[in-house]
């Protein structure tokens, strides 16, 4: 019982981690209808970089991200304006592919950079551990929940009170009305992107204690952004965070109760079930 | 106010308006007729600037402002009512209208025209937290000019905005229309039915083919037999 | 079938291009030999890929599995049970196109949208790549070594890269005349309604279930055989690179810079992409480690940034230009 509890808990908290970010990916998807493919190697990249601040200035990384954060989303931005903007309107799957040479460029970036030795990069509350009752919870995955939600909220609120919020869901829901408005569509899609890299260098130093990293380690992160978007109908807000639990509590009770290996099979069987029997997903409510 | 000069625009290379000149007065009511694929909305489009003009100016108030996005356009005053309303279905009849003002020139005074707003439409007073999606066509059309009247324009082009509706709604519209024009809007109008356009509208311009076939004071296109041949393409 | 399809296969241009490439093998020094005949494999793989991905529009990561049962399971067939690999070749096909069918017909019946056939064909790839991983049957993490190659053409061995160069040259060419068989074919026209738009092809009544899964197993037969081949030639199967999805993303790639849908553009995008990649990671794998890389991605960026519509539009308009005796003056604009 205590090993299910332990795999419940350790899955709510890391999913809703995950629902942060696909919440990036799924808004960016719906401003300008681009899946950027390189989404995880974006989070290596914030990860790479707490580390390399690390070395340089002994940031703990979660002070490290006043940096990572502007700087990520200038990346972001130039990325957008003179990548992604050029191609909207071409072939879904051509844009793709260029947020693949894009994964490509950013992984082996870092590979030249960093080498590929897995690194660690210490954090002062990497190793302490909150107790609650039968249930051993490491206080970086907690901070990350509680984060994570905090700033699932917080956008939620942007999105519904702000005009900046306002615009991005008019050009969602009709990008030609928008502008009629005097909306500046790529200006509010630009935006948005550098906005969704912004969200995965917070999330990236909220992942980082404790975990070993690799230039390699996007492609997971990518996929798993994946599942939770489409589990969460592309653009419904809750339930992409649903999609988010969904998926973070079946990759525990995988790699608990089955291998590390296998682990991931669990997620995809899940994913699979859901979206073969209510092809919408989780949403719930109206879309954004 | 405003002055098209031998406008030539189209999309994929392939004129769509082929030398289209007219020009609008402060304070009139200028009406746009013609057939259906005549250029009606596509010259609209242009004054909005969601079309580059192959060549051609566009003049308001003796500004060239033929190179302005349709940001630029906006902010000075030009704003079009769409065709086929395009509310944002799944945002409020509130947040709608507030994004009609979202314009830097129209943001600080949002408050104002909102009240302004829902005075001259008090049926979207009730409606505020109701999804735009979910109102009827002549709701929508409503909320449509009310959203455009947000952005303080100064030119108000409205693009078919009788389609689709019972007559009783499209006679409550023109009204509006009428009441508009009375507080001294500047107002293109752009329709199919060429009845209601000739008593509303003061001056009227007929195309035909992306050209302008006819142009004059409404009495004067009322009768003059050329009008049903354009519109019948004989 | 349209005549296109009969001039196109007795075009002097195609059976120039083979004559010509036939005594390759004699002419390239080996690494180069070995350079064309990966090239050749993957505008095979490329080519049968498009047949689902580009014609049907529908993004199947399954790919791999196909290559890795032609691969991986004919081989633990020889190597275990002693069973011919033409028969092993035949046999593994037979089990791509069942699994094809199931998989088309999952998208069929539950009504896939686009990126949810993707996540689940790429859950199916990852999961033939752990059974294989756990299963020593079929080699498990490590892979299997086949026997020499001792130019046994009865045994399924073409003697060294000569022959291997032969085999994937033909292989190649018979997936890409597949494939512009298929776009004069009725099969073509059906699977590009269905690519346009599902529903309306359902709607006037389409048969989209057996268009959709012909396409897929006409895909994965090919796939599978090419894998078959691919493997006799590396002599070595190794399951991360026969059955993992990487190797279905590369050919993805190459199929789309190419362009996607058509006959010709996925065998233009890998002859171009695979010679890149490896005279790339030759010159500069020992370098940097990851450099080769860096620069194929950017590469690959700056590509489809000049050419978003593919490789192959741009290919034929410049082979329009050529000055020709032609009576057309400027295109009429439509009223």
């Amino acid at each position: 019982m205590a090993e299910f509890l332990q795999a419940l808990t350790q899955g709510l908290l890391i999913g809703s981690t995950y629902g942060l970010l696909a919440l990036g990916m799924g808004l960016v998807y719906g401003v300008s209808g681009v899946v950027n493919f390189a989404h995880g190697d974006f989070i290596a990249l914030g990860m790479f970089m707490c580390l390399a601040l690390y070395s340089a200035l002994s940031l703990d990384p979660y002070v490290s991200i006043i940096i990572t954060v502007p700087v990520m989303m200038g990346v972001g931005a130039l990325v957008y304006r003179y990548l992604l903007r050029p191609m909207v309107g071409y072939k879904f799957l051509m844009i793709v592919q260029l947020t693949l040479g894009l994964s490509l460029v950013l992984q082996n970036g870092i590979l030249m950079v960093f080498g590929g030795q897995p690194a660690r990069t210490p954090s002062a509350v990497e190793s302490k551990l909150w107790i609650l009752g039968e249930v051993v919870m490491r206080v970086p995955h907690v901070i990350a929940f509680v984060v994570s939600f905090a700033m699932a909220i917080g956008l939620y609120v942007m999105l519904r009170s702000t005009d900046f919020g306002r615009s991005i869901r008019a050009v969602h829901q009709n990008a030609h009305a928008a502008s009629l408005m005097g909306i500046d569509v790529g200006r509010v899609q630009t935006l948005t992107f550098a906005l969704g890299i912004g969200i995965l260098a917070i999330a990236a130093a909220l992942l980082l204690p404790g975990t070993p990293i690799q230039p390699t380690m996007g492609l997971r992160y990518t996929v798993i952004t994946l599942l939770v978007v489409v589990l969460g109908g592309m653009t419904n807000f809750v339930g992409i965070m649903l999609g988010g639990l969904v998926i973070g509590v079946s990759e525990a009770f995988g790699t608990i109760y089955l291998s590390d290996i296998l682990g991931m099979l669990l997620p995809y069987g899940i994913f699979v079930l859901i979206m073969l029997f209510r092809p919408q997903g989780l949403t719930w409510g109206t879309a954004r | 106010m405003l002055e098209i000069e031998h406008l030539v625009t189209g999309y994929g290379g392939v004129p769509v308006l082929q030398d289209v000149s007219l020009t609008l007065a402060a304070g009139e009511i200028v009406g746009l007729l013609g057939a259906n694929n005549a250029g009606k909305t596509t010259l609209i489009n242009s004054l909005s600037g969601v079309y580059a003009p192959m060549s051609g100016r566009i003049l308001f108030e003796g500004t060239d402002v033929t190179a302005l996005t349709p940001r630029a356009r906006v902010e000075l005053g030009i704003v079009q009512v769409p065709e086929g309303r395009l509310v944002f279905p799944e945002m409020s009849v509130r947040e709608n209208l507030l994004l009609g003002g979202i314009n830097r020139r129209a943001r600080s005074n949002r408050a104002r025209q909102m009240e302004h707003v829902l005075e001259l439409f008090p049926r979207m007073k009730e409606r505020l937290s109701q999804n735009a999606g979910t109102l009827s066509g002549g709701e929508q059309q409503m909320l449509a000019i009310g959203r455009a009247l947000m952005a303080e324009a100064r030119i108000l082009m409205l693009d078919e905005p009788s389609l689709g509706l019972s007559p009783l709604f499209v006679q409550y519209i023109f009204g509006i229309i009428d009441k508009l024009h009375a507080e001294g809007l500047t107002i293109l109008l752009v329709e199919q039915n060429l009845n209601l356009t000739l008593r509303h509208a003061q001056r009227c311009y007929v195309l035909e083919r992306g050209r302008v076939a006819i142009e004059g004071p409404a009495d004067a296109i009322k009768n003059d037999p050329r009008t049903r041949s354009a519109y019948l393409g004989l | 079938m349209r005549p296109d399809f009969y001039k196109i296969l007795a075009s002097p241009v195609l059976w120039g291009v083979l004559i010509l490439a036939a005594p390759l093998p004699f002419l390239l020094p080996s690494y180069y030999l070995h350079i064309v005949i990966l090239s050749l494999v993957y505008v095979a793989l490329a080519s049968s890929w498009n047949i689902v991905g580009g014609m049907a529009g529908q993004i199947s990561l399954a790919h791999s599995l196909f290559i890795g049962i032609g691969a991986m399971f004919s081989t633990a067939l020889l190597l275990k049970l002693g069973i011919n690999m033409w028969v092993g070749l035949v046999i593994s096909a037979a089990i791509s196109a069942v699994l094809a069918a199931i998989i088309a017909w999952i998208d069929y019946r539950f009504r896939l949208g686009h990126l949810s056939f993707v996540l689940i064909t790429l859950a199916f790839a990852e999961m033939g790549g752990l059974v294989v991983e756990g299963w020593d049957f079929l080699g498990g993490a490590s892979g299997l070594l086949l026997p020499r190659d001792t130019g046994h053409f009865l045994e399924f061995q073409f003697g060294g890269s000569h022959g291997a160069f032969w085999v994937m040259l033909v292989l190649a060419v018979v997936c890409v005349l597949v494939n512009v068989a298929i776009l004069n074919a009725p099969l073509g026209y059906y699977l590009r309604t269905i690519r346009d738009n599902e529903n309306a092809a359902r709607a006037i009544g389409v048969n989209v279930l057996r268009y959709k899964v012909a396409a897929m197993v006409i895909s994965a037969v090919l796939a599978s055989i090419v894998g078959t081949a691919y493997v006799r030639y590396l002599t070595f199967a190794d399951p991360y690179l026969l059955i993992s999805p990487v190797i279905t993303i590369e050919i993805v790639l190459f199929a789309t810079v190419g362009g996607l849908g058509s006959a010709f553009g996925p065998a233009l995008g890998a002859l171009l992409l695979v010679p890149l990649g490896e005279i790339l990671r030759g010159q500069l794998g020992g370098v940097l480690p990851g450099l080769h890389y860096f620069i194929y991605g950017i590469v690959v960026i700056a590509v489809i940034l000049i050419t978003p519509q593919g490789l192959l539009p741009l290919f034929e308009r410049l082979w329009k230009r050529r000055p020709k005796v032609a009576a057309t003056g400027q295109p009429t604009v439509a009223p």
